[in-house]
């Protein structure tokens, strides 16, 4: 947004104010974390109380540094605030030695090498995606792909069987909803993984080679240096991990490249007439519209950030988004430009919590779109329709269709 | 500007290119067309893709891998004690002559 239009905004004219629930905000985020960005690079919240950075570098700064900003009492507002304790074994909440030993575990599986061999699988989810929409005149984006095909993927990784992965979906849909302008009322129940026990049970006693009998079976170091395999109790939140980060990210990031490209004809032209263009195009869109708004830490001694201080034991956000779009890091960051090229972006966070699964969500995102534009050069999405999902986590559709 | 060497994994082709001082290693070899030092992640330490080994005669030069960027490299093949991700190092006059080992696929 030029400068003029922003300061005649609505949003423009009213004191900075951020938080990841209010809807108004939510709908159209960025006027905001541009002026957060400006005004207040370092910001806090009243009403919620935590702190929050929006510049690229101050982001760096506190997602590298794993001394000062500790992850164990969670990364998103409710659980920080809730005081829950997490689990073992849901490692994106932990810090080291026990974050070292169990992501150490982990990485293995989500090479980018180990997730290229699954190609021909996940273009065959997408295929079965698809087909059945050729010849008629309209596609959901999220209901007939980035719901089914990132679903079934993680399902394949963790053997769950088929009927079994519908309900799994709803039971995470459900504890990630939201009321507009209300927190989620997390519990923690979902961070332990109890509604995975009959699945995994099943998996002790009938190991098979899939990714939650390797990880049941499997010996590691552990953060105490004693060789054992993991817990009943870690692999459960594992696997909570696991299904909950591997299914509404990249079905955000599936909707989001359906609406840029849907309202950008001549990129998407451009692309389907070039497909090897995919992978910078899909960069681009999550340094654009990143799923996920922001990472929580937790600050350990004071810090400060442009002379004010943040005491030790607040609530500090990295707000990704807006770091996304910090020009002094990425000229015009305001603009989607599909021939931007690949950018350090910050959608998949930085240093040691970085995403796991990004090799995979990059692959799908490609995939899904190689066979979307095999079927369909053009699309055109109803946002009368459409509707932005309610989970302040994870930003982006639950519905988007579209005419073909 | 400073000759950078990079040395395909079979040993078989050498490419000698000029960078310009204050780009990453990543983003010489993708100038100059080296495909497998992929930098998926454009640079931000967050995929593993631009590994590549430092000739043991520069290893002083260069230096140790920052923690972050160990890390990282669990999600690369082939990681010795010469590796290091390419997005991490800046090209400066100091690296003029440089010689960068591809890794091997398998």
């Amino acid at each position: 947004m030029a400068e003029a239009d922003l300061m005649s905004s609505p949003v423009g004219q009213k004191p900075v104010y951020w938080d990841p629930y209010e809807p108004e905000v939510f709908a159209n985020p960025y006027p905001m974390l541009k002026r957060l960005r400006e005004e207040a690079p370092l910001y806090y919240n009243e009403k919620y109380d935590f702190y929050a950075v929006s510049r690229y570098e101050d982001c760096i700064a506190v997602l590298g540094n794993r001394d000062d900003y500790i992850s164990k009492h969670g990364g998103v507002i409710e659980v920080m605030k809730a005081g829950i304790e997490v689990p073992s074994g849901m490692f994106i909440y932990e810090d080291p030695p026990l974050h070292t030993a169990h992501r150490r575990f982990f990485t293995k599986v989500f090479t980018p090498k180990h997730v290229a061999a699954l190609d021909t699988q996940i273009r065959d989810f997408c295929v079965k995606a698809l087909d059945p929409l050729v010849g008629g005149n309209e596609i959901d984006f999220i209901e007939h792909l980035g719901a089914e095909m990132p679903m079934r993927v993680i399902g394949m990784l963790l053997g769950m069987p088929e009927e079994q992965l519908k309900d799994a979906q709803r039971n995470v849909d459900e504890s990630m909803r939201t009321e507009p302008g209300q927190q989620n009322e997390n519990s923690g129940d979902s961070l332990a993984g109890e509604y995975y026990a009959d699945f995994v049970d099943y998996r002790i006693k009938n190991p098979g080679d899939d990714l939650v009998s390797s990880l049941l079976n499997t010996p590691f170091d552990d953060d105490k240096g004693v060789t054992r395999t993991l817990t009943r109790a870690e692999v459960l939140s594992m696997v909570a991990l696991i299904f909950g980060a591997g299914n509404e990210t990249t079905n955000r990031l599936i909707g989001w490249t359906a609406k840029l490209l849907s309202e950008r004809p001549d990129d998407r032209r451009e692309v389907h007439a070039n497909p090897a263009m995919l992978p910078e195009v899909l960069e681009e869109v999550l340094r654009y519209e990143p799923p996920g708004m922001y990472i929580g830490r937790t600050v350990v001694r004071d810090v400060e950030f442009h002379g004010t201080k943040v005491p030790a034991g607040n609530a500090l956000l990295a707000i990704v988004s807006a770091a996304n779009r910090d020009e002094a890091k990425f000229p015009n960051g305001e603009v989607f430009d599909i021939h931007r090229g690949r950018q350090p972006h910050l959608t998949f966070g930085y240093g040691f919590h970085n995403c796991l699964g990004n090799a995979l969500a990059r692959v799908e995102g490609r995939i899904a779109f190689e066979e979307v534009f095999k079927r369909f050069r053009d699309w055109e999405v109803d946002l009368s329709r459409a509707k932005m999902s309610s989970t302040a986590t994870v930003r982006g559709w639950e519905s988007l269709p579209a005419r073909i | 500007m400073p000759k950078l060497t990079f040395i395909s994994a079979d040993g078989e082709t050498t490419k000698t290119v000029e960078s310009p001082v204050g780009i990453t290693l990543m983003e010489a070899a993708r100038n100059a067309g080296i495909d497998s030092v992929a930098g998926d992640c454009g640079g931000a330490c967050i995929c593993g893709t631009c590994h590549i080994y430092i000739d043991p005669a520069w290893w002083e030069k260069v230096g140790e891998p920052i923690d972050i960027e160990q890390a990282t490299m669990e999600f690369s093949e082939n990681v010795t004690p010469h590796s290091r991700l390419a997005c991490r190092i800046e090209v400066a006059a100091e690296l003029d002559g440089l010689v960068l080992r591809v890794p091997p696929e398998d």
